[in-house]
C-alpha cells in the first residue's frame, strides 16, 4: 500500500506523499462540475455543460484525451502524461487543484496522492552540462539517487561518481541513459542544452499566406521547450510547424520522413513556403543520395540493412546539424530510436497525429525525442474551420449465397479477404461514384486484385506498391489539378499524401480495422476544401463498404468505435436503400 | 477518605463509596471476571503481578513517573510538573489501587516490579552529567529517552565509565539501567515538562476539502465491497484448509478491483468482520468464501448506511489486517486466516482516532511531520507499551483513509460522528452523489451514468452492457457479447431496445440500435438439446460453417440432416466451445421451450455477532453486579463473629496472606511438615507468588518459602 505518510525521520527535502498544500483552503469546491474523476484514472467531461471549455483547457495539459464522442470525452491520467505537464512547467499541486476544482463528485485521495507522487518522480534526476566532466547527472535526493545508479541497466551508461549527489555521464549515453531512467520510473530533466548546429539561414516566405494561430503556438512552444512532440491532427498543417521550428532554428536541418513520396512533398512545400531554393534541399532516399543544407531522408533508407551493418547510418553525422525533424513519429521504426538516442546534443521535433504507437513504445518517444510540447484536439481545428468536417458512412452489402458457402468453408486466414474482396462491393462502390460524380474521389483498398478489378470496372487509374515514384507523381499532381477525378490507391497513399480537393473516400478493404489506417485515411479527406457560395463547407464523405455477417462486419466494429471516439458521426446504411 | 488511615488494602476498598469501585472494575476489568466475593478477595486480586501490569500499562508518562517517585520514596511534588497535575495523577493511581493509604505507597508488587537503584546522591548528579564524556553522554540520553534497560557486559568503554560514575547501575551480570536520581536529573534538565504530552504537529486544511476527500475514499471503499462480493456470490474463492484466503485469490481479488494486495485485504478483512463474508458451500467449492445472506441486507441499505456498517466493523475489528500478505514468524500471513486477532488491536485504533478526533475541526495532521509527532503523542501516553504496537499506528491512518474517516490526512465529520457513535449517515449522504435513472448513450457504444445508479437499474444494465470504469459515474459499454448475455437471460431484441431508450436521456444512436439487431438476428440461429446433444438450424449455411469452424473437429459434431448436427460430447463442454467459435446457440429444454441461463448466486449464513452497543451495555451491567456481590461478600463476612480473623479455604487463605503481605501484617499459620504433622508458625509474610508464600518466620529469624497447598489455616495472633 502507498502509505500517505512517510517514515518518521525521512528527510527528503520534499514531501512526496503528501497532496497538501495551502491553496487548498482558497478554494471551494464545485458540486456540479463537468468532470467526474474515476478510480480507474479516466476523467469524463461533459461537454455541454457551461464550464466544459474552460475545465477542457485546465485538465489539457496533463490529460491525455482518450475518446471524444457527443456527448462526454473521456480523458486518461497516464505518467507520461503528468510528465509531460511537468516538463511544460506544471505542478501536482495545480493539478490536483484542477481536479479538486471542476469535479463533480468526491475525488478519490488515493487517486490524488497517485498524481502527486507520479508528478514528483520527474525532475528529481537531472543531467546538465558540467565545465570539467562533460555531462554530468546529478540529484538532490540522495535515496533516488542511490536507487538508480545501482540500477543493472544503469550501472554501464555511467561513468566516475563525483560526489554523493552527481555522476558522470559519457555524452554517447545520454539518450540511452534517459530511456533507462524512464523505465526505472525516474524520468530525468535533460538541461545540458545542444549544440546550434553549422548555420544556415531559413526564412518563412509569407507572402502569399500566413502560419495559422495554432501552427505558430506550436512552433513557440516547441522551441520554447528545446525538443519535443507536437501533436495535430492529419490536414492541420503538420509541415508548416516543421518549416517554422526550421526557420527559427536557422541551422542545417535534418528531416525524416516515411516515404519517398512524402519526401518530395516536403521538399515542395518548404520551396514554395520558405527561403530555401530547390538547390539547397537534397532528397536522400533508396533513388539519390543529396546531403545538402537541409536534407529530406527516408526512414526506410536509413533502416536499410547490409551484412549487419547500416550503411548509411553516417548521413546523420554528415553535417553539424541543427534541428532533426521527425514526420509521423507513431511510425518511427525501432532502429530509428536507437539512432536518436545518439543524437541527444541536437534539437529534435516529432510530429504526428497521434502519440498512441500500435507497439506502445510511446516512452521512447518521451525519453529519445522529448515530450509533448503542443497538442490541439482534432474537433477544435475543424471548429476552427482548419480542416474539413467529414460524414462517416458505412454501407452493408449481403454476400451472394454462393459466395457466402465460400466463405463459411474458408480457412479463417482467408476469410478476411473473401469478405472484403466481394464483388458485391465493385458494384456499390460504382453506385457511390455515380452519385458524387463531378466531386474528386479516392477509392481506397488493400488487395490488388480488388483494384485491379475496380479500376477496370471503374474505368479509372490505379496507384499501387509496384507503380513507380514518377508515375505516382503524375497522376496525384492530375488528381489535384482537377485533371483526374477518381483515382483507385492501395495503402501506399496511407501516409503524408497532400491531397487537398479529396471530397470524396470510398474504402472497400483495409487492415483489419486498425484505428491508425483508419486515422490516416480519414485524414486524406480532412485538408479544408474551398467554401460554397453560401460559407459553408460541404463535409466530406468517407464510405466505407462491409459485408455484413462476417469478419469484415466486426473489423467495421473497431472503425466505427475510432470515429465516433473521435467525434464523427457515423451512420450504417443498407446497400438497398442507397 | 475516612480520618483514619486504613489498615489494610481491603478495609481501604471497603471504605471506598460504590461509584469508586465501578471506576476501579472498569479501568481494570480482569478484576471483575469471576466475580470476587468480598473486598479482601479483590485486594488479594489488585496485588496480583499479572494484573499490575496490564494496569502499568494503561498509564501515560506523567502518571508513569509520579508512580515511579513514590515507588522510589521520592516526594512527587518535586517533579517538574504542575502540582495539580501531579494530584490528579496520584488520584489516578489510587483509583487504581496501584497505590493507598496514608501517607501514600505503591502496592507491593508495583515496587517490585518499577524500583530502580536510588544512584548518586541528587545533589551530585547535575555535576556528573557535565563530567561525562560525549560518547558516554549519548548512551545515557538514548536510554533515558526509550526508558529501556542497556545492556554490558563488563568491557572497558563509555557505558564503564558512566557505571563507574554511578550514572548507571548494574542490575545484573549483563544489563545496566539509569538509576532515579540520574533519571530525574536528566527530567529536570529537560525542557519538556511532564505534564504537557508532545503537541501533534498540523497544518490548516479547509473541513468541507476533507470531507469531500474522505467521502469519496468512503464511496470507493462501499463500491468496492460491492463488487467484490458480487463476484464473490457467483464465483466464490476456495478457503484454505487452514481457514484463510489464497494468496492467488487475493491477488485476484486486488485484480478486480484495480487496487494494491493490501487495500484488498482490508476490503475484504472489513467485510469479514461486518458478517458479509463466511465461510459456506457452493456448487464448486466444499468450502469457499462467500457473501452471507446479511450482504443481501446490507445491499439494501442506502451508501451511506452500507458506509457505517463497514466503518463500524473496521472499529471493532481486533485482526492485524496490515499484516496480510506480509510474514509473521517467518511465515506468510493470509488475508482471513483464523489467527490474526490481537486484543490491543482495536485499542491502539482507538486511541489514534481518538488523538486525530482532539484536533479542530479546521486541522489536519502536518504534511511531513505529523505522523512523526503522533507516535511521540502515543508514546507520551503508554510509555509502557511494547514499541512494536506503535508500528500500526502508520497502517491504521492508512485504513483510516481509505474507508474515509479521514481525507487529507484530516478527520472527517462523518468520521467524527461515527466514533462518537452518532449517525454518520446524514452528513455523509450530503457529500455523496445522489443516485441517478438515467444514463447518457454515445455512439460509441459506451452508456455513461452520470453518477451512482438505482439498483434496480444498474443490475439490469449491467446485464446487457459491460462495465469498463466505475468511479462516481460508470462507463458501460455494448458489445454483441453483452447483448447475446442479455438475450441469454431471457430478454428479446424489442425489451433491450424498449429498456435503453427508456433510461438514456439523449437520443439512442443508430449504430447501437444496428448492433442488437445484428446480434438478435444471429441469436438462436442455432438450437442446441441435451438429451441427445444436438445442433439444429434452419441456415444451412451456419452449420456448414460451424462444421468447417478451426477446432470444429475436438467437438466431434456430425452432420445429420441439412439442419441438424449432433455430438457426443456432452452439452456443458459443447456450449461454450461454440460460442468461443462465435455463434449463439440457445438451449432448449426437454419441451422445446428455450431454457434461460443465470449464473446461480451462493449465499452463506451470516454469523451471529453482538453489536458492540450491546456489548458495552452488558459490560456496564456486569460491573455493576460485581459491584453489588461484593458489597453482599462484605456484608456476610461481616456478620461472622470473627470477621478476617481466620481462614482455612484456599482463596480466603490467599486472600488473607496477600493483604497481610501488604500491610506488613503478623499472622499464625497453620503448616503441613515434611514429616505430615501440622505445626502453627508465626510469620510475617513478604509476598505471594507462583504457589509459594515468602515470609519471615519467627522460629527460624529469617526469610523462607511455604508452599501454599500445605497451609491449613491462617489466623490472626490473639
Amino acid at each position: 500500500m502507498r502509505s500517505l505518510f512517510p517514515d518518521p525521520g525521512n528527510s527528503a527535502p520534499a514531501n512526496p506523499r503528501s497532496v497538501g498544500s495551502d491553496s487548498y483552503e482558497k478554494n471551494t469546491p464545485m458540486t456540479d462540475g463537468p468532470l467526474i474523476v474515476q478510480s480507474d484514472k479516466t476523467l469524463l467531461l461533459e461537454i455541454d455543460h457551461e464550464q466544459a471549455d474552460a475545465c477542457r483547457k485546465a485538465i489539457a495539459p496533463f490529460a491525455e484525451l482518450e475518446r471524444s464522442p457527443e456527448h462526454i470525452h473521456t480523458y486518461r491520467l497516464t505518467p507520461l502524461g503528468l510528465w509531460n505537464a511537468r516538463a511544460a512547467g506544471h505542478d501536482a499541486e495545480q493539478v490536483v487543484n484542477v481536479l479538486l476544482t471542476f469535479s463533480r463528485y468526491a475525488v478519490p485521495h488515493a487517486l490524488l496522492v497517485d498524481v502527486a507522487e507520479t508528478m514528483d518522480r520527474y525532475g528529481r534526476l537531472r543531467l546538465d552540462k558540467h565545465p570539467v566532466h562533460g555531462l554530468v547527472l546529478s540529484s538532490v535526493d540522495k535515496a533516488v539517487f542511490e536507487e538508480v545508479i545501482r540500477a543493472k541497466k544503469v550501472a554501464g551508461m555511467i561513468g566516475e561518481r563525483i560526489d554523493a549527489e552527481s555522476v558522470v555521464v559519457h555524452p554517447s549515453q545520454r539518450g540511452n541513459l534517459k530511456q533507462a531512467l524512464l523505465k526505472l520510473g525516474w524520468p530525468a530533466e535533460d538541461f545540458a542544452g545542444y549544440v546550434d548546429g553549422e548555420a544556415h539561414a531559413i526564412a518563412l516566405d509569407e507572402s502569399e499566406w500566413t502560419l495559422r494561430p495554432y501552427q505558430r503556438e506550436a512552433a513557440d512552444s516547441f522551441w520554447h521547450g528545446g525538443s519535443g512532440v507536437v501533436v495535430l491532427p492529419c490536414g492541420a498543417g503538420k509541415t508548416l510547424v516543421g518549416a517554422a521550428a526550421m526557420a527559427q532554428a536557422q541551422a542545417t536541418t535534418l528531416i525524416l520522413v516515411t516515404n519517398t513520396v512524402s519526401a518530395r512533398q516536403w521538399k515542395s512545400e518548404l520551396v514554395r513556403r520558405t527561403s530555401l531554393t530547390e538547390d539547397e534541399i537534397g532528397e536522400y532516399s533508396g533513388a539519390k543520395k543529396e546531403v545538402k543544407p537541409v536534407t529530406i531522408a527516408t526512414y526506410q533508407v536509413l533502416t536499410m540493412r547490409r551484412k549487419g551493418v547500416y550503411p548509411h547510418l553516417e548521413l546523420l553525422d554528415a553535417k553539424d546539424w541543427g534541428l532533426i525533424v521527425y514526420d509521423e513519429v507513431h511510425l518511427l521504426p525501432a532502429p530509428i530510436f536507437r539512432m536518436t538516442a545518439d543524437l541527444q546534443a541536437r534539437r529534435r521535433i516529432g510530429l504526428t497525429a497521434t502519440l498512441v504507437r500500435e507497439d506502445g513504445r510511446e516512452g521512447d518517444v518521451f525519453s529519445l525525442i522529448g515530450p509533448k510540447r503542443y497538442d490541439a484536439p482534432w474537433k477544435d481545428i475543424e471548429s476552427q474551420g482548419w480542416i474539413a468536417p467529414a460524414d462517416c458512412v458505412e454501407v452493408r452489402v449481403t454476400l451472394p449465397e454462393g459466395e457466402r458457402l465460400a466463405y463459411a468453408t474458408a480457412e479463417p486466414e482467408e476469410r478476411y479477404r473473401l469478405a472484403a474482396c466481394t464483388h458485391a462491393k465493385v458494384l456499390i462502390a460504382e453506385q457511390l461514384v455515380k452519385q458524387h460524380q463531378g466531386e474528386p474521389t479516392l477509392v481506397i483498398g488493400q488487395y490488388l486484385e480488388q483494384l485491379d478489378e475496380l479500376a477496370e470496372h471503374l474505368g479509372a487509374p490505379v496507384i499501387k506498391g509496384e507503380t513507380s515514384v514518377k508515375e505516382r507523381e503524375r497522376l496525384y499532381a492530375g488528381f489535384r489539378s482537377g485533371e483526374i477525378e477518381l483515382l483507385v490507391v492501395s495503402k501506399v497513399a496511407n501516409f503524408s499524401i497532400d491531397l487537398p480537393s479529396a471530397a470524396v473516400a470510398i474504402q472497400v478493404s483495409g487492415s483489419f480495422g486498425s484505428r491508425q489506417e483508419e486515422a490516416q485515411r480519414l485524414g486524406r479527406l480532412l485538408r479544408p476544401k474551398e467554401k460554397a457560395a453560401d460559407g459553408t463547407q460541404k463535409p466530406a464523405r468517407f464510405y466505407t463498404i462491409v459485408s455484413r455477417d462476417t469478419v469484415d462486419a466486426d473489423f467495421a466494429q473497431n472503425r466505427q468505435r475510432f470515429l465516433a471516439e473521435q467525434g464523427y458521426a457515423y451512420r450504417i446504411v443498407d446497400a438497398a436503400d442507397l | 477518605m475516612p480520618s483514619a488511615a486504613p489498615r489494610t488494602l481491603a478495609d481501604q476498598f471497603r471504605t471506598w463509596p460504590d461509584t469508586q469501585l465501578t471506576t476501579l472494575l472498569e479501568a481494570r476489568p480482569d478484576l471483575a471476571t469471576p466475580a470476587p466475593h468480598d473486598s479482601s478477595q479483590l485486594a488479594a486480586r489488585v496485588v496480583v503481578k499479572a494484573s499490575v501490569l496490564r494496569v502499568l500499562d494503561s498509564l501515560d508518562a506523567l502518571e508513569l513517573t509520579v508512580l515511579q517517585a513514590v515507588v522510589q520514596g521520592t516526594d512527587p511534588a518535586e517533579l517538574p510538573a504542575k502540582p495539580d497535575a501531579v494530584a490528579t495523577a496520584l488520584e489516578r493511581l489510587e483509583s487504581l489501587a496501584l497505590v493507598w493509604g496514608s501517607p501514600t505507597r505503591p502496592v507491593l508488587v508495583v515496587g517490585e516490579l518499577l524500583r530502580l537503584p536510588a544512584g548518586p546522591p541528587a545533589g551530585e548528579v547535575t555535576a556528573l552529567l557535565e563530567a561525562a564524556s560525549a560518547p558516554a553522554r549519548q548512551i545515557l540520553d538514548h536510554l533515558h529517552e526509550t526508558g529501556a534497560d542497556g545492556r554490558w557486559s563488563g568491557g572497558a568503554g563509555p557505558t564503564a565509565d558512566l557505571v563507574e560514575a554511578g550514572l548507571l547501575a548494574r542490575i545484573d551480570d549483563r544489563h545496566v539501567t539509569v538509576p532515579w536520581s540520574v533519571r530525574l536529573g536528566l527530567r529536570l534538565a529537560d525542557d519538556r515538562r511532564l505534564d504537557e504530552p508532545p503537541e501533534l504537529a498540523t497544518s490548516e486544511r479547509a473541513q468541507p476539502m476533507v470531507d469531500r476527500a474522505a467521502a469519496g475514499a468512503a464511496f470507493e471503499f462501499v463500491r468496492r465491497t460491492e463488487l467484490l462480493l458480487d463476484r464473490w456470490g457467483t464465483h466464490p474463492p476456495p478457503a484454505l484448509k487452514a481457514g484463510g484466503l489464497g494468496v492467488r485469490e487475493l491477488r485476484a481479488a486486488a485484480t478486480l478491483l484495480h487496487v494494491e494486495v493490501d487495500v484488498a485485504a482490508l476490503v475484504i478483512e472489513t467485510a469479514a468482520a461486518a458478517g458479509l463474508v463466511d465461510q459456506g458451500m457452493s456448487d464448486s467449492v466444499d468450502a469457499g468464501w462467500l457473501p452471507t445472506d446479511l450482504y443481501d441486507a446490507w445491499q439494501l441499505g442506502s451508501t451511506s448506511e452500507r458506509w457505517g456498517t463497514l466503518a463500524r466493523a473496521w472499529l471493532a475489528n481486533p485482526r492485524l489486517v496490515s499484516a496480510v500478505g506480509g510474514r509473521i514468524a517467518d511465515k506468510p500471513v493470509n488475508a482471513l486466516s483464523p489467527d490474526l486477532a490481537r486484543n490491543w488491536q482495536v485499542g491502539l485504533r482507538s486511541d489514534v482516532l481518538d488523538e486525530l478526533g482532539r484536533l479542530p475541526a479546521d486541522r489536519a495532521l502536518a504534511a511531513g511531520t505529523g505522523v512523526a509527532s503522533l507516535l511521540d503523542r502515543m508514546r507520551w501516553r503508554r510509555p509502557r507499551r511494547p514499541a512494536m504496537r506503535l508500528h500500526q499506528v502508520g497502517p491504521t491512518l492508512v485504513e483510516a483513509a481509505l474507508l474515509g474517516v479521514t481525507g487529507l490526512d484530516g478527520f472527517s465529520t462523518f468520521g467524527r460522528q461515527l466514533i462518537a457513535g452518532g449517525d454518520a449517515t446524514k452528513s455523509l449522504d450530503a457529500l455523496l452523489p445522489a443516485p441517478v435513472d438515467h444514463i447518457l448513450l454515445q455512439a460509441d457504444l459506451t452508456a455513461i451514468a452520470p453518477g451512482p445508479l438505482e439498483h434496480d437499474l444498474a443490475q439490469k444494465l449491467s446485464l446487457v452492457a459491460d462495465v469498463e470504469s466505475r468511479g462516481g459515474a460508470t462507463v458501460y459499454r455494448f458489445a454483441a457479447s453483452s447483448i447475446r448475455r442479455a438475450f441469454d437471460a431471457g430478454w428479446s431484441a424489442g425489451e433491450v431496445h424498449d429498456f435503453v431508450a427508456a433510461t438514456s436521456r439523449t437520443p439512442v444512436p443508430q449504430s447501437l440500435t444496428y448492433l442488437v439487431d445484428d446480434v438478435s438476428r444471429r441469436f438462436g440461429t442455432l438450437r442446441a438439446g441435451h438429451a441427445e446433444s444436438f445442433l439444429r438450424s434452419d441456415d444451412e449455411t451456419a452449420l456448414t460453417e460451424l462444421l468447417h469452424a478451426p477446432g470444429a473437429d475436438a467437438l466431434r459434431l456430425r452432420r445429420i440432416a441439412p439442419t441438424v448436427v449432433i455430438s457426443d460430447v456432452p452439452l456443458g463442454t459443447l456450449l461454450p466451445r461454440i460460442r468461443e467459435l462465435g455463434m449463439a446457440p440457445v438451449v432448449e429444454a426437454v419441451d422445446g421451450t428455450v431454457r434461460v441461463a443465470r449464473p446461480d448466486v451462493f449465499r452463506a449464513r451470516s454469523p451471529r455477532r453482538r453489536p458492540p452497543a450491546e456489548a458495552g451495555a452488558r459490560a456496564v451491567a456486569r460491573t455493576g453486579a460485581v459491584v453489588t456481590a461484593i458489597r453482599a461478600g462484605d456484608r456476610a463476612s461481616a456478620s461472622r463473629p470473627n470477621r478476617g480473623a481466620s481462614a482455612s479455604s484456599p482463596t480466603d487463605v490467599i486472600a488473607m496472606l496477600r493483604q497481610a503481605a501488604e500491610s506488613g501484617e503478623q499472622l499464625v499459620i497453620g503448616y503441613v511438615g515434611d514429616d505430615g504433622t501440622v505445626a502453627e508458625r508465626m510469620v510475617t509474610p513478604e509476598r505471594v507468588e507462583g504457589g509459594r508464600l515468602t515470609a519471615y518466620d519467627e522460629r527460624s529469624d529469617s526469610s523462607r518459602h511455604f508452599a501454599i497447598h500445605r497451609i491449613t489455616a491462617v489466623s490472626r495472633p490473639g
